[in-house]
């Protein structure tokens, strides 16, 4: 009985001894990464920002993503780049699904579920407006009779770029759903161009309602994706945390298609929307990394890096831009030189000195500088300088008063030129810019009012035109060139905040989409660069730099200009200090 | 009143007097900088000693290059234009509605069922229907509603039944808004205001003092409630002075006592109130010059001692004068 009992002792003795030793030896770190807003919806149709489409790839998969150390386009979900052929003026893109990629429930990834993410992407009465003018030019998929998981996408266009636009949206399941498989005898080309498809074809209907019903943005848990992580949880507005999961597809193949990697094991998102807040944290160690950190911020914490041996720095040239925004169709700025005037009053070079410690960099448009082939360098950016902004005010119909500027209408009162400008609240590069704006208009006579919104109420106003003025990011990519989601008048009322386009402007954005010769495509991006100056319904003021601070005990980060700047999936912990 | 009290409360007055003499006449002041002017090339800057031939930044810049000397006075005029009406407003409805119920309890007030059911549904009508239609015809609506109330009243003050008075409780009415508006902090009720409405000068002005009435009102009722069971009153009441008359002439006048003395308090508050709000980034439109929101940019450089030591000093000095004048004996 005493032996009994001695080992009884001993065995519960060993047991927690060894549990002691290996638990936390087996238990990675959760990464903890700073964001800055609320993703909103997690919904693959939406993505309302980047925090959402950074959640949205870690659930699901596109056909090809971008290697970022390599800064070029890779295989994913699909087995390899596809094939190109053109005929005529359509492109179309051969691709195979790679054998092993399943969906959570086991089930396979085949060119139907493509087939199906294309329809939902184009169905009527779904949040698609987006993503359906990004990729409208997909037109058809032809499956292969004898592979299921080969396909053809025909699409209208032979730009190069075609071929990587055309990967890159998440496939969502259609078993899953679609079960009986209702949007299969919907064809594609009637969602896009039938205005009536949803009486047309009476399945589409109800699909639509049990898409909706599904609540996939908010409850992403619910669907089976093939990305490599779960949605563990989701505090709106405070954290989100995802998980890896134990048995991925992926796993198998990450020495041979590195781009397959998923190194840590948890990752959670701190929505901290306050700078200081989060530089805190930062300093407090509450958070792992801290992606496009203020200039000042970062400079400041560099400046002091003897004493935080803790952190390391990187910074990387970017393709984000900070833009100011025009409602083209508000009465007050109707006049192209009533925009340009306003664009006179910005002083750049200042507000980069000042708000980026001079690590930004000026652009006349859209293009970023860097790309020497496509940057019209005949232009000039706009130069502060109020005297030119008085000069067009006048040509464009505006006389000085007493009391500010003010235009003449037939048969109505006399309008005042006074504005508002709208920017996401708690931003303060975005406050400082509107002040100085402020400052310049007032000198001049024009007084601005500075509306600083919540952000979804923000992006709200901006689809709905209920603005003068904005300020906001926007993200370039050094790959495709299609401005059609944001200034093409197709897309009035989702992401062309601006309301511009002219029959001129939307000719030259599809033909720079469906572009395949570099030299003509260049001379379209330049006409395009000059036609947005003279128009002006947005203003590039400049481009960022990323700055992005990390805990040192973090490996891999994989920093690049391209958004969000670092590679989540492929961050890992230095041996030493993975505990 | 020993000496030292009479130094204090003369230090305060003349604080407090500065402070208007400041607000009101911060136009005219001889600045070298006007409260719009950003010099980017001058951003957080200490304070700078200033030469007549070029003006520097006394008490230095914030981190959009604004003079603070300048945000500063320019923020005591916000201050006082926030807190003064608002405190005014607050005491005008705490005054009336603690009064009133005081005064008249549940039973004192008998109103015409008629007039009670034409005042619900003018009530009704204007919530329902004002938010949509306000902007087009707002002067249709201001002439329509108290037209429509008396012709509706009118109406059905024929009724036999409808002619009847009926006591109106309005003490048990008033402590349930009490009750309601004391339930939630005060500052989450005015975030919570102020998050809806859209950020200028009056609304701040409304939101606080909606949030800060209840403190007066409950003063007030418990003196009134006093103050009418003393025999001066029964002595009046036989004289035959009309109630609404005893309740301004022989009744406030005794029970406004403690009011006198909790004004200065309220403005003290409503000061910190405003000042914590623009801490916070709400309320005030941001190019507003105002104390908390200087104070608040100290987050963007939190090096810069001189973003919170004078902001700082204004609302504490200010604070104190306030806190001195309120406990000033009386008599």
């Amino acid at each position: 009985m005493i032996r009994l009992f001695t080992s009884l002792f001993l065995l519960v003795v060993f047991a927690e001894a060894s549990s002691c030793s290996s638990s936390p030896a087996s238990r990675e770190l959760p990464l903890r990464v700073r964001w800055i807003r609320d993703p909103e919806t997690l919904d693959p149709l939406t993505q309302p920002n980047e925090n959402a489409r950074q959640g949205v790839n870690l659930l699901y998969q596109s056909l090809l993503t971008v290697d970022y150390e390599q800064q070029r386009f890779v295989p994913l979900l699909a087995e390899s780049m596809p094939s190109v052929r053109h005929q005529g003026a359509r492109t179309l893109i051969t691709y195979r699904l790679r054998d092993s990629a399943r969906w959570d429930d086991g089930q396979p990834v085949l060119a139907r579920d493509v087939e199906f993410t294309l329809k939902v992407m184009n169905c009527p009465d779904l949040p698609n407006e987006e993503v359906r003018a990004q990729f409208g030019f997909i037109t058809a998929l032809q499956p292969d009779p004898l592979d299921s998981r080969r396909f053809t996408l025909v699409c209208e266009g032979a730009a190069p770029e075609l071929v990587l636009a055309s990967g890159d949206f998440p496939i969502l399941p259609a078993h899953y759903l679609d079960p009986q498989n209702k949007l299969g005898a919907v064809p594609l080309a009637a969602l896009q161009q039938d205005s009536l498809a949803l009486r047309h074809y009476p399945d589409v209907a109800p699909f639509v309602q049990r898409y909706k019903a599904a609540q996939i943005g908010q409850h992403p848990d619910a669907l089976p994706g093939s990305g490599p992580y779960r949605l563990a949880s989701w505090k709106t507005g405070q954290q989100l945390e995802f998980r890896r999961k134990p048995r991925w597809w992926g796993q198998a193949l990450q020495q041979t298609a590195p781009q397959l990697q998923a190194r840590p094991e948890q990752i959670e998102f701190h929505v901290i929307p306050d700078d200081a807040t989060a530089l805190l944290a930062m300093r407090r160690a509450d958070v792992d990394l801290y992606p496009r950190m203020p200039a000042r911020e970062f400079g400041r914490l560099q400046a002091d890096s003897a004493r935080h041996p803790e952190l390391s720095f990187y910074t990387a040239p970017s393709y984000d831009m900070t833009v100011a925004g025009f409602n083209t169709r508000s009465s007050l700025l109707a006049h192209r030189l009533t925009r340009q005037a306003i664009s006179h009053l910005f002083d750049v070079p200042q507000l980069i000195q000042a708000t980026q410690q001079g690590h930004a960099y000026r652009s006349v448009g859209l293009i970023n500088p860097e790309n020497k082939a496509f940057y019209n360098d005949s232009l000039r950016p706009f130069a502060f300088d109020p005297t030119e902004a008085s000069r067009l005010l006048v040509r464009a119909g505006w006389q000085r008063t007493a009391t500010g500027w003010e235009r003449q209408r037939p048969g109505q009162s006399p309008q005042r030129l006074a504005l508002r400008l709208s920017y996401r609240a708690g931003e303060p590069t975005y406050e400082a810019i509107g002040l100085q704006l402020r400052a310049a208009a007032a000198q001049l006579g024009i007084p601005i009012t500075l509306h600083p919104t919540e952000s979804s109420v923000l992006s709200g106003r901006l689809r709905a035109g209920e603005y003068d003025l904005y300020l906001r990011s926007m993200t370039g990519n050094p790959f495709v060139y299609n401005f059609a989601p944001i200034l093409h008048t197709e897309s009035i009322g989702s992401g062309n905040f601006t309301r511009f386009g002219t029959p001129d402007s939307d000719r030259l954005i599809k033909s720079i989409t469906t572009e395949q010769n570099p030299q003509r495509k260049a001379r379209l991006l330049r006409r395009l660069q000059a036609l947005l100056q003279a128009e002006c319904p947005l203003t590039v003021l400049y481009f960022n730099r990323y700055q992005i601070v990390a805990a040192s005990r973090l490996a891999n980060l994989q920093i690049s200009g391209l958004p969000p700047g670092y590679n989540v999936m492929a961050i890992t912990s230095r041996p030493d200090d993975s505990h | 009143m020993t000496r030292a009290r009479r130094w204090g409360a003369g230090l305060a007055l003349t604080w407090l007097l500065l402070l208007l003499a400041v607000a009101l006449t911060v136009p005219y002041l001889p600045l070298a900088f006007s409260p719009d002017t950003v010099d980017l090339t001058n951003i957080a800057m200490p304070p700078q000693v200033s030469q007549f031939s070029h003006p520097g930044h006394l008490l230095g810049t914030d981190p959009y290059g604004r003079d603070v000397l300048t945000a500063l006075l320019y923020g005591t005029r916000t201050a006082l234009l926030v807190s003064l009406p608002a405190a005014l407003l607050a005491a005008l409805a705490g005054i009336s509605s603690g009064s009133s119920a005081g005064f008249w309890g549940n039973s004192g007030l008998r109103v015409k069922t008629g007039w009670l059911v034409a005042a619900g549904a003018a009530v009704l009508f204007t919530l329902a229907a004002l938010p949509c239609y306000w902007g087009s015809y707002r002067m249709l609506y201001l002439l329509a509603i108290p037209t429509g109330f008396f012709m509706v009243g009118g109406i059905l003050l024929q009724v036999k039944r409808l002619s009847a008075p009926v006591p109106i409780p309005l003490d048990s009415l008033l402590q349930a808004c009490i009750t309601l508006v004391s339930s939630i902090p005060r500052l989450v009720l005015v975030l919570a205001l102020a998050a809806v409405v859209e950020p200028s000068l009056p609304t701040l002005v409304l939101v606080l003092a909606l949030s800060s009435w209840v403190g007066t009102a409950r003063l007030v009722r418990a003196e009134v409630a006093r103050v009418r069971q003393l025999p001066y009153l029964e002595a009046a009441r036989a004289a035959g002075i009309p109630e609404l008359r005893l309740l301004v002439r022989h009744v406030l006048p005794n029970a406004l006592r403690p009011v006198k003395t909790s004004f200065p308090l309220s403005i003290a508050g409503l000061i910190g109130l405003e000042t914590t709000l623009s801490f916070l980034g709400v309320g005030l439109p941001p190019e507003v010059p105002s104390w908390g929101r200087t104070l608040a940019l100290v987050r963007l450089t939190p090096t810069a001692w001189w973003l919170v030591v004078f902001p700082v000093l204004l609302i504490l000095l200010t604070t104190l004068a306030l806190q001195q004048l309120a406990s000033r004996p009386r008599g």
